[in-house]
């Protein structure tokens, strides 16, 4: 089985061509250039590279969010584009089950965040001792003290001593959570900080594996959030 | 010669569409989803709001493209799709799948500019018109006068230096109560009521060149509105008529003058107000009195859709104009 990863739902892209057994090809890019100028490319050398075609590939992985509200529907409308001309299907990941599963096998709490502005964190709490990430609560979006004093009651309740947080969402409020978290806390490698296509196609197999394919005419990001309009209407705002 | 047969994407506003068209002349399908009734609940078009329903409405609409036009995807010979210029979220949405959709076809990629295409509808209703000519191009995003030496090029000549006449109607509809998407909601109204009762200024600005002005139309029609209120005179259909009439004859009588001055003898109306009854009158009759001759798109073309895009492109398509994989989108009018 073949799978294609796509992943534009922060500012990092990447693309990773996967079998059953092994990571073949991956392309990673945390600099600048939009995705929409990149993300096509990407694909194009790592398919060519690998001397093959969409045409061959039995599944395309995307991550559907939550993240950048435009990288996620980039990546979205990439993958209904290959899937829909090659009749190939698509899998769906969350972006923070992808970030999650960069420190598989850990026995820490794993905390994937993502920088979601106006002063708040789209994140969630996983196990991952196992072969794939379990998330311990919903993926939210959510102040960065809100998600601290979250972080340690998951921690407490599931006896994890240790808790790493990942992602770019980690970097604005660096010194909070290090007041925060004190020496519960961890951080790990600048190789494993970041969303991976890699990570995303392995989590993608699985699911190609059992069949839990979308319907691209149904698919959509999971934002998380309404719309900052939807959001004011919502409140009698508009 | 091979027919050619284009997909054309539009995703550049409100509008998510996909058509298929041969040899740039016909329209085998024309789908359009229209999110008129989402975005009228937040009086405009909420660039987010319509960045979501692009994502989750494209592949429906343009599968419901091929469907119509009993195609399979690989019959089509290129993927044509607007880039420039629009709302840049939903510009990328369509942007984005043309791109791999092109890409997992082999086929070429064609981007086209959404105002290029917009004029190009007439083309796809008449096959006669004599180049040069001037063009208007009239919709909720633009207010520009262009001169058109042949297909594909375009020199602009003048432009709105503040609200663009689709969006004088859609804030003064607003204003009056009338309801969203302004053009029609006046356009009904003033047929009901009768232009000159109450005056309103006809902004020409300097009337040796084509800028066009606005702001100040719409502030006078609010002005006189909160007046005749107050003096309990206020009749909503002759004010609608006035300003409808007002904003109608700057347009045309700037668009007579450059057509004047260019000596060319024809005029092409393009873009959503273009679809407005008293435009059309109005740049007809003048036209006809100076021998001019004037052509606007059905009104299903007026409007944002994807066979003019996809009409466009063939042009590009026969120069062998193709856009890179990694080719972007555009908010503004690069060039034109
Ligand atoms: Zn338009």
């Amino acid at each position: 089985m073949l799978i294609l990863a796509i992943d534009s739902a922060t500012p990092v892209a990447g693309v990773a061509l996967l079998n059953e057994e092994k990571l073949i090809k991956e392309e990673f890019s945390n600099y600048k250039k939009t995705h929409s100028e990149t993300l096509m490319l990407m694909v194009d050398r790592v398919l060519k590279e690998c001397e093959c075609t969409v045409g061959q590939m039995d599944a395309f992985a995307v991550t559907t969010g939550p993240g950048s509200f435009t990288g996620l529907r980039i990546g979205l409308a990439a993958v209904k584009g290959l899937s829909m001309a090659t009749g190939k299907p698509v899998v769906a990941v969350s972006t923070l089950d992808t970030l999650a599963h960069n420190l598989c096998g850990s026995n820490a709490l794993i905390c994937p965040l993502l920088d979601a502005r106006k002063q708040e964190v789209y994140c969630g709490f996983y196990d991952v001792t196992g072969t794939f990430p379990r998330a311990l609560s919903e993926n939210l979006a959510c102040s960065p003290a809100e998600f601290t004093t979250q972080a340690r009651d998951i921690a407490a309740k599931h006896n994890k001593d240790r808790i790493i947080l990942l992602g770019d969402g980690y970097y604005p409020y660096v010194e909070f959570f290090q007041a925060e978290l004190g020496n519960s806390l961890q951080i790990p490698a600048p190789h494993l900080m970041l969303p991976r296509a890699a990570a995303l196609g392995s989590l993608g197999l699985e699911k190609a594996r059992k069949g839990e394919f979308e319907d691209i005419f149904k698919l959509r990001p999971v934002y998380i959030r309404l719309s900052e309009a939807e959001y004011r209407l919502g409140r009698g705002e508009l | 010669m091979k027919d050619i047969l284009i997909l054309g994407i539009e995703t550049s506003c409100d509008e998510t569409a996909a058509a298929v068209v041969k040899n740039g002349r016909e329209i085998l399908s024309n789908i359009i989803n229209s999110q008129i009734n989402i975005h009228s609940q937040f009086g405009g078009v909420v660039p987010e709001v319509a960045s979501r329903k692009h994502i989750e409405n494209i592949a429906v609409v343009v599968d419901a493209a091929f469907r119509e036009a009993g195609l399979t995807y690989s019959d089509i010979d290129a993927v044509a799709v607007t880039n420039r210029p629009g709302l840049i979220g939903a510009l990328l949405v369509g942007l984005s799948f043309a791109k791999s959709f092109a890409y997992a076809l082999q086929r070429p990629l064609l981007a086209v500019n959404h105002l290029e295409g917009h004029i190009y509808a007439n083309c796809l209703d008449h096959s006669d018109i004599e180049l040069p000519a001037i063009c208007l191009v009239v919709s909720g995003g633009h207010t520009s006068l262009l001169y058109m030496s042949s297909i594909g090029e375009y020199e602009l000549i003048g432009q709105t230096r503040d609200d663009a006449a689709g969006e004088a109607f859609d804030k003064v509809a607003r204003f009056l109560g009338l309801g969203y998407p302004g053009g029609p909601a006046i356009q009904k109204a003033a047929e009901k009521g009768k232009s000159g009762k109450v005056v309103l200024p006809r902004v020409y600005l300097d009337r040796n060149d084509f800028e066009f002005s606005f702001s100040g139309l719409k502030t006078a029609s609010m002005n006189e509105w909160n007046k005749l209120k107050r003096k309990g005179m206020a009749d909503v259909n002759d004010l609608a008529a006035e300003f409808q009439a007002a904003l109608v004859e700057v347009l045309v009588e700037k668009t007579i003058q450059a057509a004047a001055k260019h000596k060319v003898r024809s005029v092409l109306m393009a873009g959503g107000v273009a679809a407005n009854q008293e435009l059309r009158n109005l740049m007809k009759n003048r036209g006809q009195e100076l021998g001019l001759a004037v052509y606007y798109p059905s009104l299903s073309l007026c409007t944002d859709n994807a066979a003019m895009i996809a009409g466009n492109a063939y042009i590009s398509y026969i120069r062998g104009d193709f856009a890179p994989l990694n080719v972007n989108a555009y908010p503004g009018l690069l060039s034109l």
